[in-house]
């Protein structure tokens, strides 16, 4: 390109970027602060159960297993890595194994082997998609399959039912009234805030999804950030799995399906773009709040299961559209 | 052939984008039946003007007459309706398809509502011998080399049956042989009638196919002449044309040792047995026309891209750069030519963007960064070099070139270089800023640093550099020193004009 | 690389194949019979109707998560509108809803310029739940039974009309895409959008017509399957996408568009389909069968990108100073 044209060309964008930026940055960060209060606003006024301690409650429980996937979740879309689509499997990875193995080798180390094993799931994700450079999409769709399948083969396709109650028994106290699912999720969702926004390798990650080649020139190891992204996800959903295994106390096969999408529909709405480089877990979390609170509302309404994940879909293409539109004007 | 027709005539043309003009009342008058060849130095202007007559750019102000007629053409549509042809740089071209398919596509004949693919191959075929080009018709297209699918691209425009065509660089990747059957079909198109406009840096080229020679330089038409009026040396005046005169000061450093030695390099690709080396207190300048491989040379160096033969020495000791990471560690830093592509990250702050090399350095034991160490760091750098605004925590995409290009320059020197390349460091930066990077450039190798600095821009390399390398094709000539350099030299290397003692032809 | 490597890897759609039949044919005892290729080509066909409309999405270089979700949709509509309609219409409309649902599709990729993984994932959950909220998650039972029995009657001793039309239907996509100037123009915008565009070649349009091609054919299987079991249901076809995405690849039709073949398609859907129905035959349970099209899809995916950087040659290097 001639000097000249170069030149044009840079002026444009920096044009782009400082008008609209801060403007949209402001908007869309109220935006959703707002519909949640209007979310919640409705429901109160809707149904007199909504506005109650025993509510809020059964929403925190619902909210943390998925929320612990949506930790992971936001770092595989902020390195661009679009999605995984392996989290059902991991998550009966977990659960399954970690009810299983109870039996065999006590329900700490069960729980442990069983989160090891989704992990390592995420690690051959990752290699997959950072260093071999398959689409993100198809590997993890693949690996899923194939996960799932072990998993069935190794405890001979059947459900598995949990022998230790007082792993249930742990997993189902409270601390101060706050069940103890809710404690661990938010202890998870501050520790992957504290890696993703304040450590080197959270950087790295935001460098990697916002500009793969002047992060890899600023001799970031881009590979293996996006490697990592899949191996925190696995392990996140391993992690829930177990902890919803825990909690139901069996484990069927399929317990894990639906929670890819939960989990991206939150990070999405939440703001957080599906292209990379830009998001955090507060705004993941906030697109958490506001899609849980919107379902709780749609069920004590009686709204049917169907026309909830109807509605779901819609949000997360609608949220994709409109970062899409965004990006287009230059503006993050 | 003086009283040909008009076939193209382009009045007052003139370009502007948003603080840049690009150009400013060019002329230019071609007829039916000859060959008009364009030249200019980087920068002069020649793409922008093509693009303006292949329908992608509109003038601002100007007229186009195609064939006596006014046109105004909005889009590349309209020029291939008015039978103007392009072949470009960037190969236009679709690799899973057949070398026949890509000549005629979009435009591929049919029999019967089912397409001829007999009818086209045997088409292709023909148009392929009359180009000389030993080529299979049926071959996948993205198996060929370079070369071959440039003489592709050229078939496509020919096969089109234009009444004007341009050739923008079209023997880059071209053997002699191959060249010498291209013209010969030039020749044959012009004498059938066809307008053909030539764009190239070769100058003995120029002479040997065009009838009229059109220099550019600086966004205006310099002069037109008839090609048998004008030499080649002739020609490099008026593409160079000012008084070198001092604009960039030097400041004095005394140079000392050997920092980095590059013997023999080569990528197999796009440049070969380079070898260069550059002394701590000293700037080696690096040019050469577009596609010499100066960019390709600097990258493998810093590791962006695999060297498959030669070596490299820091400090006189070999090093084996796998990955920017490591050329980090060595003591290379390198700030790449594409501040959008592969310099800044547009979201983040400035702060952020500085800080990226080094964040291990800052972290704590957890892996924290330390926000204290992290701000101060950016904050010396924003004061030092004078980054306006002096807040590190303004998103750097706000920032104007020259502050961003400051910024992406202290990200590297952050990590305490040994030797730092510079790709094009004042590309697309206005004049003061311009000024501000060479007085930091100046500070640090009066500090000791050893610069490697790609310049497309002669005055820049005349009036900074120690001694200068210049490239052309892929191959370098062996370091000039800065006494007794020319510009009119430097470009005479890089045309090809001269050959330079040392490089291998 | 060996000439005979490559020759192999030219071929290797028909070597697959060749492999995986000698191998069930040798594990498998009773495989090799007509009634096995019947039965194969049945379940085979399935998936193969599918696989046909993602051929072409393929080669244009995109991709659809939904199609899955979008043969349980028609699927259902098949079968509720069935009283309504009977059965000739309600099919006809099922099919419809298929060719409807792409048009969405097709119009958030081409005109908003959306990633068609990213809006496909989307819709994919949209549909799913359409299809959950029509049914109230519960399957539904068609009305005539006897139907199911004509469609899985068995002509020439080894074809079923399901069979059959994918046979058809291949045979004519091949033909398409080998004769046709659509059909080259569709590898062209595949392989380098921007430079069929220059070439006046309107990728959008064509674009957006294999994405209604495609859900169209997701349709009709869709409707086919519902008829052949009398039933719609909610759950049809979440299996499918991996197994479909498998074939295609196996196939040797690329992922990131430009290269592609019907006959190759047919070669992945004819392995696949023997694979399943060795497994079957072996008592192999279903969840293991995934693992099979899983293992497969990773596999060749990974060949295929290692080949490719293997060999990859300097196309259109970008000039750099």
């Amino acid at each position: 390109m001639t000097d000249i044209a170069a030149m044009g060309q840079t002026t444009k964008d920096t044009a782009r970027f400082s008008q609209g930026s801060r403007m949209v940055g402001l908007v869309s960060r109220a935006g959703l602060t707002l519909a949640i209060l209007a979310v919640i606003l409705y429901g109160s006024l809707a149904n007199p159960v909504f506005f109650t301690a025993g509510n809020f409650v059964n929403v925190l429980m619902s909210m943390s297993i998925v929320g612990i996937v949506v930790v992971g979740m936001t770092f595989v879309l902020v390195v661009g890595g679009m999605a995984d689509l392996s989290v059902p499997a991991t998550i009966a990875c977990g659960a399954i194994l970690s009810l299983a193995l109870q039996p065999y080798i006590g329900p700490v180390p069960a729980f442990a082997v069983a989160v090891l094993l989704a992990g390592l799931t995420g690690l051959v994700n990752g290699v997959l998609v950072g260093y071999v450079g398959i689409n993100p999409i198809i590997a993890t769709l693949g690996m899923g399959t194939i996960v799932l399948g072990i998993v069935q083969a190794a405890v001979g396709g059947v459900i598995v039912y949990g022998t230790d109650p007082s792993s249930a028994d742990f997993v189902k106290s409270r601390i101060l009234g706050v069940p103890m699912i809710a404690v661990i999720f938010i202890a998870i969702a501050i520790l992957g805030n504290f890696v993703l926004s304040r450590t080197f390798w959270g950087r790295w990650t935001i460098a990697t999804g916002g500009n793969y080649s002047a992060a890899q020139a600023s001799a970031v190891p881009v590979r293996a950030v996006r490697a990592g992204a899949f191996v925190i996800t696995a392990f996140a959903a391993g992690f829930s799995g177990g902890l919803l295994g825990l909690t139901l106390q069996s484990a069927r096969p399929l317990v894990g399906q639906g929670y890819e999408f939960s989990a991206i529909t939150a990070v999405v709405v939440g703001g957080v773009s599906i292209m990379g480089g830009f998001g955090s877990i507060p705004r993941a979390m906030a697109g958490l709040v506001f899609v849980q609170l919107l379902t709780n509302v749609m069920v004590l309404q009686g709204v049917r299961t169907p026309i909830q994940g109807f509605v779901l879909g819609l949000l997360i293409a609608g949220a994709v559209a409109l970062d899409i539109a965004l990006r287009k004007r230059g503006v993050a | 052939m003086a009283s040909a027709a008009s076939a193209l005539h382009m009045r007052g043309i003139g370009k502007v984008f948003p603080g840049v003009k690009a150009l400013s009342g060019v002329d230019l008058a071609v007829r039916f039946g000859t060959v008009h060849a364009i030249v200019g130095d980087n920068g002069a202007g020649k793409s922008t003007l093509m693009k303006i007559l292949s329908g992608a750019y509109a003038p601002t102000p100007g007229t186009i007459e195609v064939a006596g007629t006014e046109v105004r053409m909005k889009r590349p549509a309209d020029a291939q309706k008015l039978g103007i042809r392009m072949v470009h740089q960037e190969l236009n071209l679709v690799p899973d398809l057949t070398v026949a398919e890509n000549i005629f596509l979009g435009r591929m004949p049919r029999r019967l509502g089912f397409f001829d693919r007999g009818g086209m191959v045997r088409r292709a075929a023909a148009i392929l011998a009359e180009l000389g080009a030993a080529i299979d018709p049926q071959q996948r297209l993205g198996d060929l080399s370079i070369s071959q699918q440039q003489l592709v691209e050229i078939a496509k425009a020919y096969a089109a049956e234009p009444r004007i065509i341009v050739l923008d660089e079209p023997t880059s990747s071209l053997s002699e042989h191959e060249t010498a059957a291209l013209f010969r079909i030039l020749r044959k198109m012009r004498d059938a009638g066809i307008a053909i406009i030539y764009i190239s840096h070769r100058l003995k080229e120029v002479l040997d196919i065009a009838d009229e020679v059109t220099v550019l330089r600086d966004g205006a038409m310099i002069e037109t002449r008839p090609a048998s009026g004008i030499t080649a040396a002739e020609m490099i005046r008026l593409m160079v044309g000012r008084e070198v005169s001092n604009v960039f000061p030097k400041t004095p450093s005394t140079i000392g040792r050997q920092v980095l030695r590059v013997r023999n390099a080569g990528d197999g690709e796009r440049f070969h047995a380079i070898s260069f080396d550059v002394r701590a207190g000293e700037i080696l300048g690096l040019t050469g026309l577009v596609g010499a491989g100066r960019t390709e040379v600097a990258r493998a160096i810093f590791g962006l891209a695999p060297l498959t033969s030669g070596t490299v020495e820091i400090d006189g000791a070999p090093v084996t750069i796998g990955s920017p990471a490591a050329a980090a560690r060595a003591g290379i830093a390198y700030v790449p030519e594409d501040r959008k592509g592969d310099g800044i990250m547009p979201a983040m702050t400035v702060r952020e963007n500085i800080s990226l090399p080094v964040l291990r350095r800052l972290a704590n034991r957890f892996g924290r960064v330390r926000r204290g160490a992290e701000r101060e760091l950016a904050g010396t750098y924003v004061r030092k070099f004078s980054i306006v605004p002096p807040d590190g925590e303004r998103r750097i995409g706000l920032l104007s070139g020259g502050n961003q290009q400051k910024a992406v320059i202290s990200r590297w020197l952050a990590t305490d270089p040994k030797v730092l390349i510079l790709d094009e460091p004042t590309r697309g930066v206005d004049v003061g800023a311009k000024a501000e990077i060479h007085g930091i450039i100046g500070q640090l190798v009066a500090n000791g640093m050893a610069v490697v600095m790609i310049s497309s821009e002669l005055p820049e390399i005349m009036g900074v550099c120690d001694r200068v390398v210049v490239m052309r094709d892929g191959r370098a000539s062996v370091p000039l020193a800065r006494e007794g350099l020319t510009e009119e030299r430097i470009m005479a290397l890089a045309t090809g004009e001269e050959s330079a003692e040392g490089e291998a032809a | 690389m060996s000439a005979f490597v490559s020759t192999l890897l030219r071929y290797r759609v028909a070597v697959i194949l060749c492999l995986t039949l000698a191998a069930a044919t040798l594990i498998v005892p009773g495989f090799a019979s007509l009634t096995t290729l019947s039965l194969g080509l049945d379940r085979g066909s399935t998936i193969g109707l599918i696989a046909i409309g993602l051929t072409v999405l393929l080669i244009a270089g995109q991709i659809d998560l939904s199609v899955g979700s979008v043969f349980a949709v028609s699927g259902i509509v098949g079968i509720m509108l069935q009283p309504a309609l009977g059965m000739g219409w309600a099919a006809l409309a099922g099919v419809l809803a298929g060719t409807a649902a792409r048009v969405v599709n097709g119009f958030l990729v081409v005109a908003l310029r959306i990633n068609s993984l990213v809006a496909t994932l989307a819709t994919m959950l949209v549909f799913r739940s359409v299809a959950h909220w029509m049914t109230a998650s519960q399957p539904i039972p068609g009305n005539d039974i006897m139907f199911s029995i004509t469609l899985s009657e068995i002509y020439l001793e080894v074809f079923t009309v399901c069979s059959g039309l994918f046979l058809v239907s291949i045979l004519a996509l091949h033909v398409w895409l080998t004769r046709t100037v659509a059909g080259r123009n569709l590898f062209a915008v595949g392989s380098n959008a921007l430079s069929a565009e220059a070439s006046g070649i309107s990728a959008g349009r064509i674009m957006f017509l294999s994405f209604v091609f495609a859900s169209t054919l997701a349709g009709v299987a869709g409707v086919l399957q519902s008829l052949a079991t009398n039933t719609g249901s909610p759950v049809y076809g979440s299996e499918l996408t991996v197994a479909v995405i498998a074939a295609v690849v196996v196939g040797g039709t690329r992922l990131e568009g430009g290269r592609g073949s019907a006959l190759g398609t047919l070669g992945g859907v004819l392995t696949i389909a023997a694979l399943t129905t060795a497994m079957e035959f072996q008592s192999v349970p279903a969840y293991m069968q995934q693992v099979a099209s899983g293992l497969i899809l990773i596999l060749l995916v990974v060949l295929d990108r290692t080949v490719r950087t293997g060999r990859r040659k300097p196309a259109a290097a970008p000039v750099h100073a």
